[in-house]
């Protein structure tokens, strides 16, 4: 499968570091469905790819549900869907993953967050159809056999959230940080989190669980007085 | 959503084609898809254009630089040696919305966006800008919106590259047709200001291919905005400054500031002001007055005039700094 | 206060029990859920603010592919009063089936006169918001002594008027429900700041006894006091699942979140306050008004529009005081984190400081001088120490260039009490331990606070215990709101832990059971677990919750730019359960609180009666950029018991920040939010023939009508009690 996105190695991440000195170069991408009539229930999603990557012709698909393949968590996964679904409406309610949330449905909140071969995106803004190609990951792709990540234990030690909603879109968005700046400042985190929303105001965990993560501990800023004086207000 | 069918495009010719029978095309596609979850827009096919040829890459040349359509703002602002030959451009796409938004939003898509004004996006208000009779800007919440205007919509433009480019003298190749046409920037928003339903001079089945950046010897460029909030939120004023700097003198300065004229909005006079002159106080607080001197301020929006201002100041400082 | 003083977990970090399920993305919350043959519901709204609906015709609707249901709202005629309003509503095999459907919906209506701005509605000839009453309600009056007297006595006298916005709760769960009927049992996910009000309020919706509907609530993302009442949606969610016979599962938009499900309401204040020269208050003075939308009737609680204290914290002997609820066209505000405090607070805080600077007080002795209580007094002079605020407290507009920092502060009280909660703890024979409380986590960490006091009473690790919340078949708790959850909860847990342990040492015979002999004493209780319920008992905890913060802030002069540079915040916690979650709690009040001060704020189109900013681009929340450093000071006072901080934190903040933007700036903004066209204008900045000369004149005749309104009794704070809404 070609990509329609960039892909790992390309410079399209906001990372001044990770630029190489010149542009991307061009990339082919899948050019059709050569079959009109494809069940998804009787085709393995492989040979939909290979049927893919044989056909040339510019093919106009839907309006009506169309297979798309998504590489989601490493797992290639058929569906039937109109041109029109989201790929957050695709995780949600055809994937069964419910992680990445829907807040804003506007690319306003970053709640839905995930990651296109490795780079942060809004799955709210891009068309399921468009996904196809790259490795999209998930927040319930990055735990390892069910042990979280050293940043999600992270966020559960620090307290970097509360009620949680926003929590999947933080962590992926700082994930990919993390990969590819594996020891953030405090500017750094915030501005890779500056288009996460949290309502219930957990920035500064949050930010202390992503510093926390790149090695850099942070001193809490809570201070106890303890007072034996006041038995009534 | 209204159901749409979908394709890519495979060459610039046969996306103009397709997109004519009520096409869209789609490349990052944020902008899009709020229109169409509004249903400010119902096409009937997406064209996706994402994969033209020689739209993804930017190439640097001794005269020029060219910049592909689709290359992603996340590229344009990270891309080393454009933050050294064009660091206002480098800023002002760096500023736009979020690092999610970066990755996917283009170059072309971001010319190309349309109005922000909260009139025109609700999708039970019937604008000017929509086909109604009124801008009900003029008289409402108009704090966002312009001091200056041509035609009666008040939505400013919200573009930064509009507002950078312009400042660095850019011109845009688009897909006209069965060949391409270059615009400049001045041609590619001059529509917005005739016409109240026109976010740019591109018709329906233009299609921006690249931009093209004269390389100037000596140049300098900046760009600033101003938000409400300090991230991931718009601009209520930008500013881009270009200019040669010589012996402590300004050569070729042009100033333009965004968000507060359907247009990118630069005044000739100011810029000839500057033309020779050592950068003092009084000088960029001139020139600041001269971009300014047709503003009209609306009820609620007098602020974004000396914002403005102050914007301008601060550009010019920046530039020979 | 019985609490353990050498306590093991009570007052120590304990990360919350649903961390690792939230942070792996595996919480599943009500929009998450969905049940076998569940279908999605969506709402048919108003696009007129004031309107007669004369017929609606779902026929193209229903006959729409995938669609199951479709039901009005309400039969015959009706009277919409603000834009967004249900009308009517369908359900589906898919949301986008349901959202096409809903663009077949027809409607024959008279689009009748609206208002939807104060200033406009407070006019005589202004629409009638609803037909029979004027928008202008009767005035709330109190008086005090002589305030006449007091005024012209004074030593010094200042005048005001403060504005505050219309904000809204924008949990960033929206508000969802699920309703599913099983044989005659119905089962309701529902994200409820309150599972057995909602059970009680469904089930009367349905027609159906309460023992015949459950209602669950595992993961709730956020509520803010938006989620207490039950709004329009749950019923159409209800009849919804009835009229198609299957599982309706009916989740708001953020669109839909800004119209009808609730806002804090906004409050235009004219203050004058006098002190003699010592700067001890002599008199205060408000005529205030605010609107609470359309439900503007003496039976509504408007989101507390007029139970603002006044004076806010800072009594004085002599004071008159006038507060009206004014309706327009606009959706219902409700209780809003704090309901009153936030908006008291900003007025009174900023007018004390108007009064510090004509006396030659410094803020902080003002404010020492005025506050009876003993605690908050304190925390004064805790906070101005580790804030450093005698070497930063400078004449007002003294700091130089065109970036000035200034420094405020202000205080805050909250009730915070809370009671009536029962739970269960099973104690199996393995040892293992399991609690169950009817209680509901909004992302508070109520859990986990269950957690926390049941490992300190038995002597356990918190993550040994198993905690159930959020199920009506669990033992009752009340709703979650007025930062009463704690004060409820813990207690209850106290109580049926301090039970369970008399009762195993019974069976176990062994004096201790904690401990090295726990898994031993477990063992005699036999095959049947052992369970034992308890409930809320008095002396565990306790109301009445002061904090103060201080603000340090940089405002750009020439573009208008606020930035909060640092907040210091000194709470009163009583009893600290969780230090962790308690610091969050502090932390989420005052970024709310920020949102408050700079950049939150509904507007309303005077032309088309439609809200402007139903999204999060144009409706803005602080983000990870504009957050401060913030530095945290909990008083722990173990004799005094639980208190909830929920709330407490977000009252002070946007007062604080006020006051340091006019230090800085030498003048005041006197309109949350503080945003760079107010500053310019402040500073009089703006183009000569933008100033709008017409805005000032119409405040003063709002007040005028409002000091001539007909007077009633202050609203009684018992009927906000019956309403459970402070709990």
């Amino acid at each position: 499968m070609k990509r329609l996105f960039s892909k790992k190695g390309s410079p399209a991440r906001d990372d001044p570091a990770a630029a190489p000195a010149s542009g991307v170069s061009r990339r082919d991408f899948l050019k059709g469905l050569g079959t009109t009539a494809l069940s998804a229930a009787a085709m393995s999603a492989g040979s939909v790819a290979k049927e893919l990557e044989q056909t040339s012709t510019e093919r106009v698909y839907g309006p009506g549900p169309v297979p798309v393949i998504l590489s989601i968590n490493g797992e290639k996964q058929i569906f039937q869907l109109e041109p029109r679904v989201t790929l957050l409406e695709a995780l949600r309610t055809q994937a069964g993953l419910t992680g990445a949330k829907e807040p804003c449905d506007r690319a306003a909140c970053g709640a839905c967050t995930v990651l296109l071969d490795d780079v942060p995106v809004y799955a709210c803004s891009l068309l399921a159809i468009e996904a196809q190609g790259a490795e999209i990951t998930t927040i319930e792709g990055i735990a390892k056999d069910g042990r979280l990540t050293k940043l999600q234990q992270a966020f559960v030690q620090k307290d970097g959230l509360q009620c949680g909603y926003c929590t999947p879109g933080m962590v992926m968005t700082l994930t990919a940080l993390l990969r590819r700046n594996p020891h953030p400042t405090e500017a750094e985190v915030r501005k890779a989190c500056s288009g996460n929303l949290c309502r219930c105001g957990s920035y500064p965990r949050i930010f202390a669980a992503a510093l926390d993560t790149g090695g850099a501990p942070t001193v809490s800023k809570l201070e106890v007085i303890t007072l034996h004086d006041h038995a009534v207000a | 959503m209204k159901p749409f069918a979908y394709v890519i495009a495979q060459t610039p010719e046969s996306a103009v084609e397709l997109a004519r029978n009520q096409g869209r095309f789609i490349a990052g596609g944020i902008d899009l898809l709020g229109e169409l979850k509004e249903h400010l827009a119902e096409p009937k096919l997406l064209v996706n254009v994402k994969v033209l040829p020689g739209t993804q890459e930017i190439t640097p040349a001794a005269d020029r630089w060219v910049i592909g359509a689709n290359v992603t703002l996340a590229a344009l602002a990270a891309h080393a040696g454009l933050r050294q030959t064009f660091p206002g451009l480098a800023e002002a796409a760096g500023e736009v919305g979020s690092p999610q938004m970066r990755n996917i939003a283009t170059v072309g898509g971001n010319l190309a966006q349309h109005s922000r004004c909260w009139y025109y996006r609700h999708r039970d208000i019937r604008c000017l800008k929509k086909g109604g009779a009124t801008c009900y800007a003029r008289e409402g919440e108009n704090k966002y919106h312009s001091l200056f205007s041509g035609a009666t919509c008040l939505s400013p433009v919200v573009s930064n590259l509009a507002v950078a480019l312009t400042a660095l003298g850019a011109s845009v190749v688009v897909q006209r047709g069965a060949k391409p046409a270059t615009l400049t920037m001045a041609q590619l928003y001059e529509s917005a200001w005739e016409n109240p339903r026109a976010h740019h001079s591109l018709k329906p089945t233009d299609l921006i291919l690249r931009v093209e950046i004269p390389a100037v010897a000596g140049r300098r460029s900046t760009y600033l905005q101003m938000g409400e909030k300090s991230g991931f939120d718009w601009a209520l004023v930008s500013c881009a400054a270009a200019a040669r700097v010589e012996g402590g003198t300004l050569h070729d300065t042009r100033v333009v500031l965004g968000a507060v004229a359907p247009i990118p909005w630069q005044v000739d006079e100011a810029n000839a002001w500057l033309e020779g002159k050592v950068l003092t106080d009084e000088v960029a607080a001139q020139a600041a007055n001269l971009i300014l001197r047709d503003a009209e301020p609306l009820a609620h929006n007098a602020y974004k005039v000396p914002l403005a201002r102050a914007l301008v100041r601060r550009a010019l400082a920046k530039l020979v700094t | 206060m019985p609490w353990p003083s050498a306590s093991k977990h009570l007052g120590k970090p304990t990360p919350r029990l649903d961390g690792p399920a939230k942070a792996a993305g595996r919480a599943k919350y009500t929009t998450d859920i969905a049940p076998a043959g569940v279908l999605y519901g969506a709402i048919f709204r108003s696009k007129w603010p004031a309107a007669r609906i004369r017929s609606i015709n779902l026929e193209k609707a229903k006959a729409a592919p995938g669609i199951k249901a479709a039901i009005r709202v309400h039969e015959g005629e009706h009277q919409v009063r603000y834009y967004g309003e249900e009308l009517a509503a369908l359900a589906g095999m898919s949301r986008q089936a349901v959202l096409d459907a809903l663009r077949l919906i027809e409607v024959e209506a008279m689009p009748l006169p609206f208002t939807v701005n104060e200033l406009d509605a407070i006019q005589p000839d202004a629409p009638r918001v609803v037909a029979e009453r004027p928008n202008l309600g009767p005035a709330e009056s109190e008086k005090t002594g002589d305030v006449d007297a007091a005024f012209a006595a004074a030593a010094a006298v200042v005048e005001g008027t403060f504005t505050t916005q219309v904000e809204i709760h924008h949990p960033l769960e929206p508000h969802a429900d699920i309703v599913a009927l099983e044989g005659d049992e119905y089962t309701a996910w529902c994200s409820t700041q309150g599972i057995f009000e909602t059970r009680n309020d469904l089930a009367k919706s349905l027609g159906v006894p309460q023992n015949k509907v459950r209602v669950l609530c595992e993961h709730m993302g956020g509520g803010f006091g938006s989620k207490i009442e039950n709004w329009a949606n749950r019923v159409i969610c209800a009849r919804l699942a009835q009229a198609a016979g299957a599982p309706v599962k009916l989740v708001l938009t953020r669109f839909e979140q800004a119209l009808s499900v609730g806002n804090r309401p906004s409050s235009f204040q004219k203050l004058k306050l006098a002190a003699d020269a010592s700067g001890k208050l002599t008199a205060f003075e408000m005529v205030m008004f605010g609107t609470p939308g359309h439900a503007a009737g003496p039976e509504d609680m408007g989101g507390g529009v007029t139970f603002l204290p006044a004076p806010y914290i800072y009594p004085a002997p002599n004071t008159r005081v006038k507060k009206s609820k004014l309706a327009v066209n606009a959706g219902p505000a409700t209780w809003m984190r704090a309901p009153g405090h936030p908006v008291a607070s900003f007025g009174m805080e900023s007018i004390l400081d108007e009064l510090a600077v004509k006396l030659g007080m410094d803020p902080v002795e003002i404010r020492l001088k005025n506050d009876p209580h003993p605690i908050r007094c304190r925390e004064y002079l805790i906070g101005a120490e580790k804030f450093g605020w005698k070497d930063k407290y400078r004449k007002p507009g003294s700091s130089p260039g065109p970036v000035k920092v200034g420094v405020g502060c202000a205080g805050a009280g909250w009730m915070s009490g809370g009671e009536g909660t029962q739970a269960e703890v099973q104690v199996n024979p393995d040892g293992t331990v399991e609690v169950r409380c009817g209680t509901q986590d909004l992302g508070t960490g109520s859990r986990t606070v269950v957690a926390v006091v049941a490992a300190e009473m038995l002597g356990l690790d918190p993550a040994q215990i198993t905690v159930r919340v959020g199920d009506t078949r669990l033992p009752p708790s009340g709703l979650s709101g007025g930062s009463a959850t704690t004060a409820s909860v813990a207690p209850a847990i106290y109580d049926a832990c301090e039970k369970t342990l008399a009762e195993l040492k019974k069976l176990s015979g062994i004096e201790d059971p904690r401990g090295a002999r726990w898994l031993e004493a477990c063992g005699k209780i036999g095959s049947n677990p052992l369970v034992v319920a308890g409930k809320w008992r008095d002396g565990l905890s306790t109301g009445g919750a002061g904090g103060v913060q201080f603000a340090e802030v940089a405002v750009d002069t020439d573009t208008g730019f606020v930035k909060v540079r640092k907040i210091l915040c000194v709470q009163d916690c009583g009893t600290v359960v969780n230090k962790l979650t308690c610091e969050s709690q502090l932390n989420g009040g005052i970024i709310m609180g920020i949102g408050y001060a700079l950049y939150e704020q509904r507007i309303m189109d005077a032309r088309s009666g439609v809200v402007l900013n139903p999204n999060f681009e144009t409706y803005k929340l602080t983000g990870a950029a504009d957050t401060p450093d913030i530095e945290l000071i909990l008083l722990d006072m173990p004799e005094r018991g639980v208190i909830g901080v929920g709330e407490p934190a977000t009252v002070p903040t946007a007062a604080a920040i006020a006051n340091a933007v006019a230090n800085a700036l030498g003048v005041r903004v006197t309109s949350l939010p503080i945003t760079p066209d107010k500053v310019l204008a402040a500073l009089g900045k703006l183009p000569k023939a933008a100033s709008q000369p017409t805005e000032g004149r119409m405040l003063d005749e709002a007040f005028a009508r409002v000091a001539l309104a007909p007077v009633i009794p202050p609203a009684s704070p018992a009927n906000v009690r019956r309403r459970k809404a402070y709990a």
